[in-house]
């Protein structure tokens, strides 16, 4: 759970938000309803979620319900994983 | 999935709405849960609503029936506020009905609920999802059906705009979450989801999402909720009150551009008549703010966007999300095996795609039939075209976020005002071609490039640099660019403060006492933004909508397209009744003679010789005062029946008041015919002489010199020869031809509009002299606010110095409510109260010039004179006045 959570908030604050405080940058920080995941950060994001984890999301869970906070993201993410019989690693 | 769940009632009640919903339910602390009221913010909230409505009411913010929403919502919120939680979603939903009710009447808003209903039902039906989508268009068809009138619906047609905006998007977005979602429905929810309470008074409405609608039910503090909800209905009010003054002082029509200045400000302008979108959606999120349901801002300073993603995400955010999740996410999760480039590129232009067809396709509930323009195809096509361009490159380069507050360097902010500027320019551009007439006319606005600017016409540009520079810098000192959408808002206090003393000024605006203080032009401009009245340019459109079908009046964010949405399909207009038959010359049309129409005013009849009057004989017996009425509509009395123009009643009054006095019977003939322009009364005039009359009434009712140049350019623009060599040598001289651009041809013909209308009136006075006969010209005002005030005074001069009695009716609407005089809202022709007005004050005008008009002439009380008797049996031949002359 925690590797998730690091490797979201990594990816977001390299490609997003570069020179960025990382403290600044919390698991409860909105991310679409912020401003910070556009349709096409949206769609980048999801797109490393897959490859990295090996999970496939649907259309429509990317949504503000999944994907506003590095927290709900972790959390679906987490879900996939165990509907696929995968341990998170933490 | 199907049906709904009745465990779900109690579920939705409480404050967790869905998992993701715990956050922000940390902090709330709910009044009605605890059987408490905050009564210090309470009775803050309800003060600031107070104010609200007032300001509503005093600056008449939309319609009446808006007003009565208003305070149906405002009292609503009051008695929801002292609810226990679970019962504020069925009292709202109870206050939706309530206010379709209010609107429509009990049997209307019956039918509007029930096919609601319908329709939800369809929706969770026990059968697959696709029966479902098959069952809802197979209903959908049936109900357009009814709506292009194949079929009689039992209800008025003005229930289907707001039926179109409450089902049309919400179905389809409803569906894709039904689809998807795994949390119970609700009734009470869905139904409020549906009817939501503003609805009623807006056809065009935001799209909610309906998990947004869902998810953010009192997710926060009720009053920071409902203190947000009075923010931005106040803003919408602004934004209201800031598009009457674009709408009635800075529009103009395309071809009064003429330099570059004019150009900059035409563009400007009608981009900033968007205003009214943003205000209506302001008001409309806002209010449902009151009621707990804390959805996101629908616009965010969308003039100030840096770039055409940025604009596409800060206008209309409702639409932008509605197409992101239901079009554009799902096309291109199924394209991606593409590639991203081919994915995105082809996605967004599908979505923009889509997004035209519906515009045209929500076009079709309003008014009944679908919109295709190649100026919408060609705005959606380059928007879309430029956002893709766009977004390739965020997606290759990124775009600057961050999360705190942006540091301010002067490059960096002389950049952002750059692509500021750059981008408000081309969206300005890209919005006149939308809302232009045609796309001929669209280009020819940019012939005025080559004039020179005039000193004052250089002000907008600079305005515009300005605004932009002020704009930016307001936004940076209060760091809110986009990338702050949904942070925590102002405290209450803060944001209650500047909301009370911004509520208190436009209260003290609103009252007459108060605001003739500051001056009489501050008055007069603070006056003119206290009413919907409709622009100077608007109203000639909806005059001119009589006869012709304008296109613009087809298109969104226009009062003038909202007048026509509630004009009932079958209206009756002219020519629906048959009435007229072409001529095939400068005329083009006259009345058909003996000819008879049953109208929804009563009957409208001409006689043989086709008039829209009694029978005369052709000439006028001994002893016989006659006159003879030239006009268009509003004199040939449309919109009223035969018996209840004022002509018919002018006629009466004199016989019988003053039989004897000194002839023995009164006569007047109505020649006028609907749509008739200046110089179509020359060919009126010849048939009125042929009746032999002792004068002639030309009734203006202002605008003639405009009037005069647009008929010119539609005979041009149609190919008809004008047979009249001084007319048509001057449209020879300023180069118009049956190919030139409408806008292009007024703007060569202006520097002549004046002088036109003088050789018009002459040659009328002239061809009424030479048979004896008396021209009187008199002026007949609109039943509209401000009857073309801008020309009257020069109209009276040029009738006057053409030889014209001049008789002045400008006051025969004084202290009448002026809405009370007219037809329709959209049919501004005077009713049959009007109609008595004008004959009365008629009468009393002719008396008091009883010796320049109804001069005794003894020849008539034996027989007629010899000059007289010459002129009127001249006058059968029409001799003089149908042969052009310079005379």
């Amino acid at each position: 759970m925690e590797e998730i959570n690091e490797t979201v908030k990594a990816y977001i604050l390299k490609e997003f938000l570069p020179g960025e405080n990382p403290d600044e940058l919390t698991d409860s920080t909105p991310l679409i309803t912020g401003g910070i995941l556009d349709s096409i950060a949206t769609l980048k994001l999801v797109a490393f979620i897959e490859e990295r984890y090996g999970i496939t999301l649907q259309a429509h869970e990317a949504d503000v319900e999944n994907l506003n906070t590095i927290s709900y993201i972790t959390k679906l993410i987490q879900s996939k994983l165990s509907s696929l019989g995968v341990g998170s690693g933490d | 999935m199907g049906g709904f769940d009745e465990s779900s009632l109690e579920k939705n009640t409480t404050l967790l709405v869905g998992s993701r919903g715990a956050e922000a339910s940390e902090r709330v602390s709910l009044p009605g849960q605890q059987g408490k009221i905050r009564i210090t913010e309470f009775l803050i909230v309800v003060a600031q609503l107070a104010l609200l409505a007032f300001v509503i009411r005093q600056f008449q913010i939309e319609s009446s029936a808006f007003l009565r929403i208003a305070l149906l919502s405002f009292v609503g919120f009051m008695l929801h506020s002292f609810l226990p939680l679970r019962f504020r979603q069925p009292f709202f939903l109870l206050l939706c009905f309530a206010s379709i009710g209010m609107v429509f009447g009990l049997p209307n808003g019956a039918w509007l609920v029930g096919i609601g209903l319908l329709l939800i039902a369809i929706c969770h039906l026990p059968v697959p999802f696709s029966a479902r989508v098959t069952l809802l268009l197979l209903t959908g068809t049936l109900l357009a059906v009814f709506r292009v009138d194949w079929l009689h619906a039992p209800w008025s047609r003005a229930i289907w705009p707001i039926l179109g905006s409450m089902f049309m998007f919400r179905l389809i977005v409803y569906l894709y979450d039904l689809r998807h979602e795994k949390e119970p429905v609700s009734v009470w929810r869905t139904l409020a989801y549906f009817f939501l309470l503003p609805n009623v008074c807006f056809p065009l409405f935001p799209v909610v999402d309906y998990k947004t609608f869902r998810r953010t039910y009192y997710n926060d503090d009720p009053y920071r909720i409902y203190q947000v909800g009075v923010d931005w209905m106040l803003r919408g009010v602004i934004h209201l009150i800031l598009y009457r003054f674009v709408y009635q002082y800075l529009t103009m029509a395309p071809f009064e551009v003429k330099a570059p200045g004019d150009l900059v400000r035409y563009l400007i302008a009608n981009f900033l008549l968007y205003l009214r979108v943003s205000g209506q959606f302001h008001i409309i999120v806002g209010m449902l703010h009151l009621f707990g349901f804390h959805l996101p801002e629908s616009h965010h300073r969308y003039y100030l966007a840096s770039s055409f993603t940025d604009f596409w995400r800060r206008i209309n955010i409702y639409w932008k999300d509605f197409m992101l999740k239901v079009f554009y996410f799902p096309i291109y999760f199924k394209l991606r095996t593409w590639g991203t480039f081919q994915a995105l590129v082809t996605s967004t232009l599908i979505v923009f795609f889509i997004t035209w067809f519906l515009h045209s396709l929500q076009f079709f509930w309003v008014r009944g039939s679908f919109l295709f323009a190649w100026q919408d195809v060609c705005f959606w096509a380059v928007l879309g075209l430029l956002v893709v361009i766009n977004a390739v490159y965020e997606a290759r380069h990124g775009r600057e976020r961050t999360l705190r507050k942006s540091s301010w360097t002067p490059r960096g902010f002389a950049a952002l005002c750059l692509k500021t500027a750059g981008t408000f320019s081309v969206i300005c551009i890209l919005w006149s071609l939308w809302t232009s007439e045609s796309i001929s006319a669209w280009i020819s606005l940019w012939s005025s490039l080559g004039e020179k600017t005039a000193g004052t016409a250089r002000l907008f540009p600079t305005l515009l640099v300005a605004a932009v520079v002020l704009g930016e810098g307001a936004s940076r000192i209060r760091g809110s660019g986009i990338s702050k959408i949904g942070q925590p808002r102002p405290e209450f206090s803060k944001s209650t403060a500047i909301s009370i003393a911004s509520l208190l000024i436009l209260s003290l605006a609103g009252i007459q006492e108060a605001y003739t203080r500051f001056g009489s032009t501050a008055a007069t401009l603070i006056n003119s933004l206290r009413s919907g009245k409709l622009s100077r340019l608007d109203n000639a459109t909806l005059e001119r909508g009589y006869y012709e079908n304008l296109l613009q009046v087809d298109r969104f964010n226009t009062q003038l397209w909202e007048v026509y949405t509630n004009k009932p399909l079958n209206w009756l207009d002219v020519q629906g009744t048959g009435l007229e038959r072409f001529t095939n010359d400068f005329q083009q049309k006259e009345l058909i003679p003996s000819f008879r129409s049953l109208t929804k005013y009563g009957t409208v009849s001409t006689n043989r010789w086709g008039m829209r009057d009694r029978d005369y004989e052709r000439q006028p017996s001994p002893g016989t005062f006659r006159i003879a009425l030239l006009g268009a509509s509003s004199v040939m009395g449309w919109g009223v029946q035969d018996k209840e123009t004022f002509e018919w009643i002018l006629e009466d009054r004199l016989n019988h008041e003053n039989q004897g006095k000194p002839y023995a019977k009164y006569e007047i003939l109505n020649f006028a015919v609907p749509g008739y322009q200046p110089p179509q009364q020359l060919k009126a005039l010849e048939k009125a002489l042929s009746f032999g009359p002792d004068v002639v009434f030309y009734v203006a009712t202002g605008r003639e010199a405009q009037r005069s140049t647009d008929y010119l350019i539609e005979v041009t623009r149609k190919g008809i020869y004008i047979p009249y060599d001084y007319l048509r040598e001057i449209v020879q001289k300023v180069g118009i031809e049956a190919k030139t651009a409408e806008p292009v041809g007024l703007r060569r013909l202006e520097p002549f509009r004046d002088e036109i209308l003088v050789w018009l009136y002459r040659r009328i006075v002239q061809g009424c002299r030479e048979r004896g006969t008396v021209p009187v010209w008199i002026f007949l005002p609109m039943t509209i606010e401000d009857p073309w005030q801008d020309d009257t005074a020069t109209l009276f001069q040029i009738a006057r110095e053409a030889g014209f009695v001049v008789l002045n009716l400008i006051d025969v609407y004084k202290n009448q409510d002026i809405k009370s005089l007219r037809v329709a809202g959209w049919d501004t022709h005077p009713n049959a109260k009007a109609h008595e007005l004008i004959a009365g004050k008629l009468y009393e005008a002719l008396w008091e010039r009883e010796q320049d008009i109804i001069r005794p002439r003894p020849s008539t009380f034996s027989q007629q004179s010899g000059s007289q008797a010459a002129g009127r049996t001249g006058s059968q031949t029409t001799g003089g006045i149908v042969k052009d002359g310079r005379n």
